[in-house]
């Protein structure tokens, strides 16, 4: 909706031309354009209020001469009466104009005039004639208009719902009774509508009806109001109808991914479980179970990523939000569900097999052999002269990427099990340092290992120092190459969690490699990681858990 | 409890006076009263709804306060709104109050909310929801346009039925609709207060068979209402608000399409003997006109049915049931025996009738 279009603050004179050329919103086109601008109309009506709350009703006559005609029109058309809160904010208004001791005629003929805008407002007579039989009716049996139009509203919902999925699931009969025309403006008309709960059944079957046409049948503006809606919680809708819309409107899905990723950028999130629950929420993962929309949500964490250079958070999200989806696929009862191959189909697939186990599907002690064996699959592609394009470069790191637990369990394996280093020391120097040019990476497995071997000597010393710390650190020269740092942090890191002593003096040696690198964010997102992993494995490491939430305590509350 | 019945024979006089022009000499400190005392009575209802001698005895003496007004219990509760709505529909009301009792109407910003937040926004949005709705059909009004309004004044109108539960007449008036039943269908034109109450009596009004079952898709919606079918303290009171009079039932057996009312003959007993007497009634008045050769009225100024809305009853009957089926062949083919039991066209309607039949018997 035009939300951004610039008009001018109190612009009667704009808004009462409008409400002119709508009328009672008898035609398409000016119906169209009041749902355009009904959010505008909304935050116009209430600075109207804001205004005249502090006027009397003469003072606000005489400032805003054309405020009786405008506020008049709209209490006529059905759109904006209908749309989320004007109506309330054009019934304050007309309350702050009625004076409670008129003093001449004008002021009782206003009165009056608000009495039987508020009458049309509520009262059960027709909203186009004054039929009054039904409102004796009701008021005889006791009830009231708001009794009557509760039953009124669902039954007109109950009844388009009826016509819809008959008409649906008459097979053949597409043509059908309902006209592709009728089903797009029911569409529109409920576009005001949409957070009135009376409405769901009605939008649940708009969202899975597809007539017979190829084209879309709905309109846009409702379906992307449906979609707005949904993302700001305003409306709840069932799954399968969530996917409907994405899978019919790709605008949406691209706007639900891009929320859900600023959305995760922009809160503070304190532990994997946050981020997990947010993501889960948003319904992605499993609407990512159609290939279709698995498929358009990895390019834009693809293009996110990029965009980022590849942040760490942007790494953990993808990484979280793979396993989700890979839970999700797992619980899907469907007889036709596709193979998880299925989603990956341009890559090398005994890599995409090797990462798509699970870790809890293997014996911790196999782990290393399985990464070892990841590891040689992707030199072996990586170093292949015939996928040397940076295009397919990339497209082997985003898979890595994906799969970033099993990164992290490498990490982990190299300080706490008795491994042959080199092909894991590769894998995170790959994933730290996809490209090669120059010989980087080559060059960041040269120094990681001697770190590496500098951190195993001091692994089962209890009694530590940082500077025992930095000297490993610094027995390679070049601290300030940044792939190799990331690298570099992260075997530190885990040194700290792991060894003997490494936790005498985790705070402080944390405290300062954030301090020199700037590097919170990204030691804090490892932390999380391996606090969730390691929860997640049911792990009785009492010593590392403990460590693990005191320092994400002091880094949560820096970062 | 008696110091609370005294009140509670109030509310009569207060609705009564809200929309009466004795409001004319309110200011707003009488409107904060009268609005106090809607809120009070609120309160009582909540105390005593989950009482049933209590409320019993209080919806006796709702009722005799005002007989010519049918209140019951179910009317304290709703009391603010009934009195809010009715206030502002009244035009007699001083701007003083007027705006007094608007600003306790909409819940302006910043001031507490009362206890159904916003429902007046909800209202009108509703309202607005039920226009626009309405206004895709495209076609010209047709019936069906109308069922979701007949349904909605029926659900009111089997809500209120359902309140007053057995106890809403008092005994030894248990012949004939309670009052206020017929006080309240005579609001409306007949041929409509007809629609609603064939609408209540059956649930889903158009089409005959879809009476009671719901199909599948849509179960989960219907079961926001149902009908009167097996309720006999809802039903009794139409039927015999049906019954009761003679011309009343005959009109509604002229005005409503036959497909319909098969089908509540086919759901309750009590119709199905009388609309049979009434169909053979109108066929007593046929006549065969050899010239035109086909059946015609005999008495003109009198409102009968004609030869082939008679033959389309009749048809609707037999497929609504066997049992119907079974009923209707019996009294034709006893008619038609009466008349001496020709198998000849243009001699006995019933020996017609019974032709047309053929396919269906």
């Amino acid at each position: 909706m035009a939300e951004d279009t610039p008009v001018p603050k109190l612009n009667f004179e704009y808004w009462l031309d409008k409400a002119i050329e709508w009328g009672q919103a008898t035609t398409l086109e000016s119906q169209k354009d009041v749902c355009l601008h009904l959010p505008q109309l909304q935050k116009f009506l209430h600075e109207i209020y804001e205004t005249l709350k502090h006027m009397d009703s003469i003072g606000a006559i005489q400032q805003f001469p054309l405020i009786g005609q405008l506020l008049g029109r709209l209490c006529w058309n059905p759109f904006v009466i209908g749309y989320d809160e004007s109506q309330k904010t054009l019934m304050w208004c007309l309350c702050c104009l009625y004076s409670s001791e008129p003093q001449n005629p004008v002021e009782l003929k206003a009165n009056s005039w608000i009495q039987s805008l508020l009458c049309h407002l509520l009262s059960s007579s027709k909203w186009e004639s004054n039929e009054a039989e039904t409102s004796t009716f009701i008021s005889t049996l006791g009830y009231t208009s708001a009794d009557y139009y509760c039953h009124l509203v669902k039954n007109m919902v109950f009844s388009l719902v009826t016509e819809f999925r008959g008409n649906q699931f008459n097979g053949l009969n597409i043509q059908g009774r309902v006209s592709a025309s009728r089903v797009n403006t029911v569409s529109l008309f409920c576009l005001p509508l949409i957070t009135l709960p009376d409405l769901a059944p009605l939008l649940e079957t708009l969202l899975h009806y597809h007539g017979g046409a190829s084209k879309e049948i709905l309109s846009t503006e409702f379906l992307e109001a449906v979609n707005e809606a949904f993302l700001k919680k305003k409306i709840s809708l069932p799954e399968t109808a969530v996917f409907s819309l994405w899978l019919r409107h790709l605008p949406s899905l691209e706007k639900a991914t891009v929320y859900l990723l600023d959305q995760l950028v922009s809160i503070q999130l304190n532990s994997l479980e946050e981020v997990a629950c947010v993501i889960k929420d948003s319904l992605l993962p499993q609407a990512a179970n159609h290939p279709a929309i698995f498929r358009i949500v990895s390019e834009i964490f693809k293009n996110a990523l990029m965009e980022t250079d590849g942040a760490p958070e942007v790494m953990t999200i993808l990484q979280v939000f793979t396993q989700l989806f890979l839970q999700a696929h797992q619980n899907e009862n469907k007889p036709h569900k596709f193979s998880l191959k299925a989603y990956f189909p341009y890559h090398h697939q005994p890599l995409v097999t090797a990462l798509l186990r699970r870790p809890f599907e293997l014996p911790a002690t196999h782990w290393s052999a399985h990464l070892k064996h990841i590891s040689d699959m992707l030199k072996a592609l990586v170093e292949d002269t015939n996928v040397s394009s940076a295009a397919d470069l990339f497209e082997i790191w985003f898979l890595v990427v994906c799969f970033g637990e099993w990164l992290d369990i490498a990490a982990e394996q190299l300080l706490k099990a008795a491994v042959e280093p080199d092909a894991l020391l590769w894998l995170l120097a790959f994933y730290y340092c996809p490209q090669n040019e120059n010989q980087q990476r080559t060059q960041t497995v040269v120094e990681a290992k001697a770190v590496y071997n500098h951190l195993m000597l001091l692994f089962n010393r209890i009694v530590l120092s940082v500077k025992d710390l930095e000297a490993a650190v610094h027995s390679i020269t070049d601290t300030e190459r940044c792939c190799n740092q990331h690298l570099i942090t992260h075997l530190l890191t885990n040194f700290l969690l792991f060894s003997s002593g490494g936790h005498t003096i985790a705070q402080e040696f944390i405290y300062h490699i954030t301090e020199t690198t700037d590097s919170s964010k990204e030691v804090c997102s490892l932390l999380i990681r391996t606090a969730y992993r390691i929860n997640h494995n049911g792990e009785k490491n009492t010593r590392t858990v403990k460590l693990l939430n005191e320092l994400l305590k002091k880094l949560t509350l820096k970062v | 409890m008696e110091a609370v019945l005294e009140q509670v024979e109030q509310l009569p006089a207060l609705l009564v006076g809200a929309r009466s022009a004795l409001v004319r000499d309110w200011d707003s400190l009488t409107l904060d009263r009268a609005l106090e005392w809607a809120r009070y009575f609120q309160h009582v209802h909540d105390r005593f709804r989950t009482r049933p001698r209590l409320r019993e005895v209080l919806g006796r003496r709702l009722r005799r306060a005002q007989p010519s007004l049918p209140l019951g219990f179910p009317h304290l509760g709703r009391c603010p709104q009934l009195l809010g709505l009715a206030l502002l529909e009244n035009r007699a009301l001083p701007p003083a109050a007027c705006r007094c009792l608007l600003r306790s109407l909409l819940q302006f910003p910043g001031e507490e909310a009362g206890p159904e937040p916003h429902s007046l926004a909800l209202l009108a949005r509703r309202k607005a929801a039920s226009r626009l709705l309405a206004l895709p059909s495209g076609l010209p009004r047709s019936p069906a346009d109308m069922e979701p309004q007949l349904q909605a004044e029926a659900q009111l109108l089997l809500g209120r039925l359902r309140e007053e539960g057995p106890e809403g007449e008092p005994a030894g008036e248990s012949v004939g609709p309670p009052r206020w039943l017929s006080a309240v269908l005579e609001q409306l034109p007949l041929p409509r207060a007809f629609e609603v109450v064939a609408v209540a009596l059956l649930g889903q009004g158009n089409g005959a068979d879809q009476a009671g079952d719901g199909d599948g898709a849509g179960s989960s919606l219907e079961g926001n209402w149902a009908s009167a079918i097996g309720d006999k303290c809802v039903a009794g009171p139409l039927l015999s608000w049906l019954l009761g009079n003679q011309e009343r039932f005959y009109a509604f057996c002229l005005f409503l399409p036959g497909s319909l009312l098969a089908s509540l003959a086919g759901h309750y007993s009590q119709l199905s003997r009388p609309y049979l007497d009434l169909l053979t009634g109108c066929g007593s008045h046929l006549l065969y006109d050899p010239l035109q050769g086909r059946w015609v009225i005999n008495c003109p100024n009198k409102a009968v049915l004609s030869w082939e809305q008679l033959r389309e009853r009749f048809t609707c009957l037999c497929q609504v049931s066997a049992v119907l089926k079974g009923q209707t062949q019996a009294a034709l083919k006893l008619l038609k025996a009466q008349d001496g039991d020709f198998q000849v066209r243009g001699l006995s309607v019933w020996t017609d009738l019974l032709m047309e039949l053929g396919t269906f018997l």
